[in-house]
């Protein structure tokens, strides 16, 4: 019995190393399904929402580039007019225990009161699985899924790669643009840009 | 006399020092809050008019802080400058250092971490006029540590004078170090192919040029998996690489290949076909696994895998003519032992004990010398003349041991068959079989020591030890294990005959020495390094025949032993006149030439003789296919010579920095280049690809038209 038991960790951590980091997501792949805990303790599945238009939000509040988007405003009005299209809006935070914004559901909680967050919800992934199996590598950096489950946009959440905050009037929003092509059924013409932000405080 | 001159021009030089300052920027915010402050300067405070001048972004991170390459890699931000230019002013584009990566958690990041400065040249057209020239720039950039990020920016600005043609201009030398951080254009093209998210390029890259610990950066975002492994082969003149591929919408890229500490080429790579030929060198950056957690695990299994290739490499280092007459005779002399199980056992420790202490020492100098910046490799000692020198004699001096020519007290490699030796001999021999084992090398130790590259010290200083292992791995197995004892030939005569045949492979290593001396310090003071060792060999004949006598002038010896090896390290040349050894060498080639400066330059042009000026570097194919194809030809140098024309040679293997602004003065940041000056005409700047034709025309274009009679040189 004892033995089966190590027989059977062994087994895990085996196929829980052989789990593929780098391998970034594929346009017009199936998007990798996850199960994450999000500020309430509840548990959230990405496949519960097919059907529907998902936007990733990679997250770390104590990133200048992260601020940036939030006290101009841009990234709520971006998560806003989201969801009046009918989109579910995921912000993730992968930031581990003890790194820069790492934060505990409760925290969270209040952050997004006071910054007025309009994200469906907010999820905790400090292990990092997630945010690794989609090669997140800055925050923010955005995902967009369709309605069949298939990744149709990964990248920056905008054309201007600064910590500045008057850059944002004037550059390309890459995910209002891709939403608002997705709903008049259009493909979605930039479907690849370059993440800029803080590196994704992984735990290792 | 000599003395009042002296005096006179230190202070000549003291008030130079205190007049000439370079010109310093003042920053409007102040840089005192930020994490990696930038300074602006000039390589110098006055310009003329039509001409350019280099400004430095003097970046200082703070400890544990690092800033961003061009390209910053997975995370990050590069820097952007908007400049205010005064009327009639240009600015080059940015050039960057060579960068070093950073994996933190998956996440490439390419950054400095030490001091680094951005130069751009500022250009200003003829119409600028004389007076002040104020010039200012807003630049930003991302400053991080390995856990926060924080934008930063700043104001900087300049005041630069413009002065007349004629006024003096003196330069700031630490723009030379500048200068040499940056990464040097290849002068040849690179070729990559993307496939199936594998990309491979193919870099021109000379076979006997170094590299150590290299990485491929790329400055366009969208074609590289920053932080995939890289996997690195040389075949001949090539060096390909094979990494991770994350797009292939691109024609042509911009590389730069670092391969050392602060040693960059940069190149253009355009699209084609790429086949992983030749043989793997050591493998950089990168996750190596591409394994969640990876990074401590693929270090351990490289550990693994190296050390098994350093006990295994020194293992078949005891087939090297270095070591291997020392290994057969201790090994008889352990043979005879036979009997008595506890001496054989205590002598194989002690000898292991030897051989490992002296490896890991030289491991441990290694690290060291690496860690401050130098790249090196195993024997690394031998790049120094003095160092094998001695190692010379010492080979030689066992040779002479071997053939009987004389005995030693301590060291014992087994000839005094009927006296058993004392732990201590037996740890000196092994000690010195280690030491001089370090000028060969043998399958398998590349690929370990290379992973010490990688390895953190702990890790690395255990492969150094496990070739040390390797290395007395015979011993060990001949003392405890007694059916291979039994199996060793019983002493006896023969191995008389047989210890003095093992002094052929003892002189056969110090023929490879004098060789490798003679290649750094030229056949002159090769001459002088070899009377001495024939007096080292007298001292030793003369030992050797005191001892025969029964009579003891081990003290003298030793003394007037030591004494001419100092005198032989003494007289071994320095570095500047090794210098003018391979210039020497080079002099025998069919077309000769004079080292490249441009004082003589001038003197040449003023006596109205052309010239031929080429800048050439040993790692630049494109420099060495033109000379032999087109420059080192007897029909060239039949004609130049014919034609009196002066040959220079600015050799830019190591980055001297007045070829490196002379190169700039002619718009090149790099070799090869090619200038023809006809006498009183203005320099010809010939393509890059020669042919004797080029050359030849060149040359006789001006001597129908210009008026000097040509004379034998």
């Amino acid at each position: 019995m004892q033995i089966l038991k190590s027989f059977s960790i062994a087994a895990i951590a085996a196929v829980t190393l052989a789990t593929p980091l780098a391998a970034a997501q594929k346009i017009g792949s199936v998007a990798q399904d996850f199960k994450l805990t999000d500020v309430n303790g509840k548990t959230v599945q990405l496949s519960q929402f097919r059907g529907k238009t998902v936007v990733l939000e990679w997250h770390n509040p104590g990133c200048p580039f992260v601020v940036k988007h939030y006290e101009s405003g841009n990234m709520q009005a971006t998560q806003k007019a989201a969801r009046a299209q009918g989109a579910v809006w995921l912000t993730i935070n992968s930031g581990a225990q003890g790194k820069q914004g790492h934060m505990s559901g409760a925290e969270a909680k209040i952050m997004m009161a006071t910054q007025k967050f309009q994200s469906s919800n907010y999820l905790l992934d400090s292990k990092g699985l997630v945010g690794k199996a989609y090669s997140a590598k800055t925050t923010p950096h955005m995902y967009i899924i369709n309605g069949v489950g298939k990744l149709v946009y990964q990248g920056g959440i905008d054309d201007k790669p600064t910590a500045n905050q008057r850059d944002i009037e004037g550059a390309r929003n890459h995910v209002t643009a891709a939403l608002t092509e997705l709903k008049a059924g259009k493909s979605v013409s930039v479907a690849q840009s370059r993440p800029y932000g803080c590196s994704v405080k992984y735990a290792s | 006399m000599t003395f009042d001159l002296r005096a006179f021009l230190v202070m000549v030089a003291l008030i130079w020092m205190t007049l000439v300052q370079p010109a310093q920027a003042q920053n409007a915010l102040g840089s005192n809050g930020l994490n990696v402050p930038a300074t602006l300067v000039a390589e110098s405070q006055k310009v003329q008019a039509g001409q350019s001048v280099t400004l430095a972004f003097v970046m200082e991170p703070k400890p544990t802080w690092h800033g961003y390459w061009e390209n910053p890699g997975d995370a990050g931000i590069g820097m952007s400058f908007n400049w205010d230019l005064p009327a009639g002013v240009s600015i080059g584009k940015p050039r960057f250092p060579t960068p070093d990566t950073l994996l933190i958690s998956g996440i490439m990041n390419y950054i400095y971490k030490g001091d680094y400065a951005v130069l751009v040249n500022l250009i200003i057209s003829e119409k600028v006029p004389l007076g002040s020239l104020p010039i200012s720039v807003k630049s930003e950039w991302l400053a991080c540590t390995d856990e926060i990020c924080v934008p930063e920016q700043d104001e900087l600005s300049i005041n630069l004078t413009v002065v007349s043609k004629d006024a003096a201009v003196s330069l700031d030398n630490a723009f030379n170090a500048y200068r040499e951080a940056l990464p040097r254009p290849l002068g040849s093209k690179a070729t990559f192919s993307v496939r199936d998210d594998i990309f491979r390029i193919s870099i021109p890259l000379p076979e006997n040029v170094d590299i150590t610990d290299p990485h491929f950066f790329v400055k366009e975002d969208g074609i590289l998996d920053y932080a995939a492994a890289q996997k690195f082969n040389r075949d001949r003149d090539k060096i390909i690489i094979e990494t991770g591929a994350r797009g292939d919408s691109f024609e042509s890229i911009n590389g730069v290949l670092k391969i050392g500490p602060q040693r960059g080429f940069a190149f253009k790579a355009i699209q084609g076909d790429v086949t992983m030929s030749g043989t793997a060198i050591a493998a950089g950056g990168g996750d190596g696994g591409n394994f969640i957690g990876g990074d401590g695990q693929s270090n351990t299994t490289l550990l693994i895998i190296a050390l098994g290739g350093a006990i295994l490499g020194g293992l078949l280092l005891n087939l090297m003519p270095c070591v291997f007459p020392i290994l057969s005779l201790k090994a008889m002399s352990l043979a005879k032992a036979g009997g008595d199980q506890a001496i054989v056992r205590r002598d194989a420790l002690a000898y292991t004990a030897g051989v490992v202490l002296v490896a890991t020492a030289l491991g441990a100098v290694l690290l060291g010398l690496r860690a401050s910046g130098a790249a090196v490799g195993w024997a690394f000692q031998l790049q120094d003349p003095r160092i094998i020198f001695v190692l010379l004699a010492l080979v030689t001096a066992i040779g002479f041991n071997l053939a009987g020519m004389f005995e030693l007290p301590n060291v014992n490699f087994g000839n005094k068959l009927a006296q058993k030796d004392g732990a201590v001999g037996s740890f000196w021999t092994g000690a010195l079989a280690a030491f001089v084992a370090t000028p060969c090398t043998g399958p398998f130790m590349a690929a370990a020591l290379g992973a010490t590259i990688v390895l953190p010290p702990v890790a690395a200083l255990l492969i150094f030890a496990g070739l040390g292992v390797g290395l007395a791995l015979p011993f060990l197995l001949i003392a405890f294990v007694p059916a291979i004892r039994r199996r060793l030939p019983k002493p006896g005569p023969w191995l008389d005959s047989f210890r003095k045949a093992m002094a052929v492979p003892m002189f056969l290593t110090s023929i490879g020495l004098i060789w490798l001396l003679g290649r750094q310090i030229g056949t002159d003071a090769l001459g002088l390094s070899l009377m001495f060792l024939l007096l080292i060999s007298l001292l030793l004949w003369w030992f050797g025949g005191g001892q025969m006598n029964g009579r003891s002038r081990g003290a003298l010896a030793t003394m007037a032993v030591i004494a001419s090896l100092a005198g032989g390290i003494a007289l071994l040349p320095n570095e500047e006149s090794m210098d003018s050894q391979k210039r020497a060498t080079a002099s025998t080639a069919i077309l000769p030439g004079e080292p490249f400066s441009e004082e003589r330059l001038s003197e040449l042009r003023a006596s109205g003789r052309p010239v031929f000026a080429y800048f050439t570097a040993d790692w630049c194919i494109t420099c060495k296919a033109n000379e032999a194809a087109a420059i080192q030809r007897t029909e060239t140098a039949d004609i130049f010579e014919s034609a009196n024309v002066a040959v220079l040679v600015g050799d830019w293997t190591r980055p001297d920095p007045v070829i490196s602004r002379f190169l700039e003065k002619h718009g090149r940041a790099g070799v090869p280049l090619y200038l023809y000056y006809a006498p009183g005409a203005e320099p010809i700047i010939l393509p890059q690809i020669l042919t004797v034709a080029t050359l030849t025309d060149l040359v006789n274009e001006p001597v129908a038209t210009a008026s000097f009679t040509p004379s034998k040189i």
